[in-house]
């Protein structure tokens, strides 16, 4: 009759299989320790895995639009000060052209002053940016305008010059071009000359730009313009203005047409800078969404690093505690089996 | 009673103290074996002749016994599953790495955003491409790697099986030893441990019953029912497959006759390795597949081209993700084996001579698919559509087990889920029936096991005993001898 039996066997593979266990949790606790995550976050987890891949996810999601927007925003900076380049030059010429409304000599200069200008304004619009062209709207990979006093004639030199023909019968550097009286002049200009920078003169003959602007995603809900172009109203007063002066042979005028000219060169220009007002305008509240947005997003990331941390993260202090823990028991544990072990009767016997 | 019978007493307990001391020394010897049975020799007392050793039995414990082979079919079962899950999870891997679909559709997002930014840039477009082209391959892996498992368990299920019918003949022949023996009389404890242990090395294999009969004759049975043997083995049969596909399913393993797992069975077993490798081939591994097949399959017709023809007559085709039986699309149920065949257009793919400028303008599928149809290098509205079909939510086909609707990113991620929670039970859950097998196991060692300290105080009293009846046999010569002198 036995109450109480233990076999030899099962004493030490007692000790055995919970030394085993201690070593596996050991392992675990090292990794977490130093990774500050948890060793199998997967295993963890379980189905909240698929919260933290998620998260992960819209952590990358915010942080590439963020940097896109970067990329916008750096484009419209870019956009807006050359637009105001274009007002400060503008403003410059309207200054000049007032100074030598008077004629005489003055007029020649304004006319080689006015072709420099002519030149410095399509080089402006045609700023590149990056692989592209700031003013080409979507076009961006076309220069948005053409040289205009390129070898042989541009286009658009070409089309100035067979208008003037046609209106007065000889050529713009005709001697002939101070018997223009006011009066024709202003017609030509209201009528044949205007239409030159009107669609679909302006272009065939200016423009390759797009008049579809660029529209750029700077959040998951907002597909906003983000671009202006060189058909927009403003660039083609400036043009015009800037032609007039530069090529209807301004030298040649008689003293009260050469003042025509100089007034409506005049008011294009003043109407011109008003308008690149409103388009730095326009551009100015998309330059507040974008960094509205990004700053927005980058809040949102902040939170989402907290919710993954709080899913995934493991007190490092914590797992330190538990190695010391753990590394005790697996001492007493060795202890405990060497101490059994040598408990034998045969030592009695 | 006289001297003679005396000595003859004293004769008959040295002969059954040597018996007992073979049986003492067979448990010592088997003392650090843990599936040795402690051995009793038990001893009669013959009226006027002494002692005999009747017989000799063993320690047993039928209900902690039975235990046993229940807990070791069911971790070998979930152990099995483990291993298997294990495998799968590097289709995920740890979350910080980004490996997963959910994470490289999520690249590809953000490839196209960025290719939005700038659309005229060539490295942006080929950028993109490439983007695709990993979810893409992702996917190939993921379910290269998931055949990889279901063909693997379908081997192991061969290998299992072949086992199980050597141990079956094995536990034939042990059997009717101990039946012959039991009918004989003669000490059969032995081949009863050995019986003991081949029946846990098929409880292994596959979970069971089993019924002892007079004689000490066993019948086993499957959990379900089958028998397995009976008198005599029952064949175990099995059809390997080569390699399985997708779309292909491994055959059953027949006992006498009867399917025990596969969907056709009505006497499916429920625990066993059998049982566990089974459930990988069949059901884990292709439910898993079917949800990548599915995500190819929403990636595919995400990125579609429609008719861009002022009147729309042709049908939707794939764009840059395209597979096996494009440019047609793959419709709006389950594909078998989609995510092993998503591969990227060629047309749009620069390794393979293609322009990657096509994820911006269309046209992968043929001119009347061209979104750009002025070819502006700042047309953005074709990848902003895709950036918003990818996140806009698609009907899922409810056989893959997750939600019916969603968005590629969600369900690619819940798919992740399911795999991780499926991991983390079925871990917890082989813990649990690990522990269950050690703790049944140890109760049972504890009870049927060998203690030395007890075996050498036995020793000590058979020792005493020898000794006595050693002294008695030398009393009895000597009073013998003054008999013999007193008539002489």
């Amino acid at each position: 009759m036995k109450t109480t039996f233990i076999s030899t066997n099962s004493i030490s593979a007692s000790t055995r299989q919970s030394l085993a266990r201690v070593q596996q949790q050991l392992a675990d606790a090292l990794k977490e320790m130093d990774t500050s995550r948890y060793a199998d976050v997967g295993k963890t987890l379980g189905y909240r895995t698929g919260h933290t891949i998620s998260l992960r996810q819209e952590h990358a999601r915010l942080t590439t639009m963020i940097e896109t927007n970067a990329m916008v925003s750096s484009r419209m900076e870019s956009t807006q000060s050359t637009l105001q380049n274009l007002v400060d030059t503008a403003k410059d010429f309207v200054a000049q052209l007032l100074g030598s409304r008077g004629g005489g000599p003055n007029a020649i200069s304004v006319q080689t002053e006015g072709k420099s200008r002519l030149e410095g304004f399509i080089n402006t619009v045609n700023m590149a940016f990056g692989s592209g062209y700031l003013f080409a709207g979507v076009n961006s990979d076309v220069k948005p305008l053409s040289d205009y006093t390129e070898t042989p004639p541009s286009a658009s030199r070409q089309a100035v010059a067979n208008a003037f023909f046609t209106e007065f019968g000889f050529t713009q550097d005709d001697p002939a071009a101070a018997n223009i009286s006011a009066a024709d002049m202003q017609t030509f200009l209201d009528t044949t000359f205007s239409a030159l920078f009107d669609d679909p003169s302006w272009s065939t003959d200016w423009s390759s730009a797009s008049s579809q602007n660029m529209r750029s995603r700077i959040s998951s809900s907002e597909l906003i313009e983000t671009s202006t172009n060189a058909n927009e109203s403003a660039f083609r007063k400036l043009a015009k203005a800037y032609t007039m002066v530069a090529d209807l042979g301004a030298s040649n005028l008689s003293q009260p047409t050469f003042e025509k000219l100089i007034d409506q060169a005049l008011l294009d220009i003043n109407t011109a800078i008003y308008e690149l007002g409103t388009l730095q305008a326009g551009l100015g509240g998309a330059e507040k969404r974008v960094s509205d947005a990004s700053e927005r997003m980058s809040l949102q990331i902040d939170i989402i690093s907290k919710q993954v941390k709080s899913l995934e993260e493991v007190d490092p202090n914590e797992a330190a505690a538990r190695i010391s823990q753990l590394l005790t028991q697996m001492e007493v544990s060795y202890a405990l089996t060497s101490r059994i072990m040598a408990l034998s009767i045969l030592n009695y016997l | 009673m006289s001297l003679s019978s005396s000595l003859n007493t004293a004769i008959s307990s040295l002969a059954t103290t040597a018996e007992q001391t073979s049986v003492l020394s067979r448990n010592v010897a088997r003392a650090g074996d843990p599936t040795a049975s402690r051995k009793i020799a038990n001893v009669i007392t013959v009226p006027g002749a002494g002692v005999r050793l009747a017989s000799v039995t063993r320690v047993v414990n039928v209900a902690l016994f039975n235990n046993v082979l229940s807990s070791t079919s069911s971790a070998a079962g979930h152990g099995t599953i483990v291993d298997a899950l294990e495998q799968l999870e590097q289709t995920i891997n740890d979350t910080e790495l980004d490996a997963s679909p959910a994470a490289l559709l999520q690249k590809l997002s953000n490839a196209l955003q960025q290719y939005s930014s700038a659309s005229d840039s060539l490295a942006h477009a080929q950028a993109a491409v490439g983007a695709a082209r990993d979810i893409a391959n992702a996917l190939n892996r993921g379910s290269d790697v998931i055949q990889e498992v279901r063909s693997q368990a379908d081997a192991d299920l061969g290998g299992a099986v072949d086992n199980l019918n050597t141990l079956l003949a094995r536990f034939e022949s042990v059997n009717t030893q101990i039946v012959k023996g039991t009918r004989a009389g003669s000490d059969v404890t032995d081949y009863l441990d050995q019986r003991d242990q081949l029946l846990k090395e098929i409880s292994e294999e596959v979970g069971i019953r089993t019924v002892t009969r007079g004689d000490n004759d066993m019948a086993i049975y499957t959990d379900s029912g089958v028998t397995l043997f009976d008198v005599a083995a029952r064949q175990i049969t099995f059809q390997r497959s080569p390699f399985l596909s997708a779309t292909m399913s491994g055959s059953a393993v027949y006992a006498d006759g009867v399917p025990i797992i596969g969907t056709a069975t009505t006497m499916g077993i429920g625990s066993g390795r059998i049982h566990g490798l089974a459930k990988v081939r069949d059901e884990i591994a292709v439910v898993y597949q079917s949800q990548l097949d599915e995500i190819a399959r929403g990636l595919i017709n995400a990125f579609a081209e429609s008719d861009q023809s002022p009147v729309p007559t042709l049908p939707d085709v794939a764009g840059i993700f395209t597979w096996n039986g494009g440019p047609a699309l793959p419709g709006n149920t389950l594909v078998p084996g989609l995510a092993g065949s998503i591969r990227i257009s060629a047309a749009a793919d620069p390794d393979q001579g293609g322009d990657a400028m096509l994820v911006r303008d269309g046209g992968i599928g043929g001119a009347a698919y061209v979104y750009n149809g002025t070819g502006v290098a700042g047309f953005t509205d074709r990848i902003d559509q895709l950036i918003d079909k990818m996140s806009a939510p698609q009907a899922f086909d409810p056989a893959a087990r997750l939600s019916s609707s969603a968005t590629l990113g969600n369900y690619a991620s819940t798919s992740a889920a399911w795999l991780e929670e499926a991991r983390r039970s079925a871990g917890a859950e082989a813990d649990y029936r690990e522990t269950l097998l050690i703790r049944s196991t140890e109760s049972l060692n504890k009870i049927t096991g060998v203690n030395l300290d007890e075996e050498m105080t036995l020793m000590l009293e058979l020792e005493r005993t020898f000794q006595a009846s050693s002294k008695l046999i030398s009393t009895i010569d000597a009073m013998l001898e003054s008999l013999l002198a007193a008539v002489r």
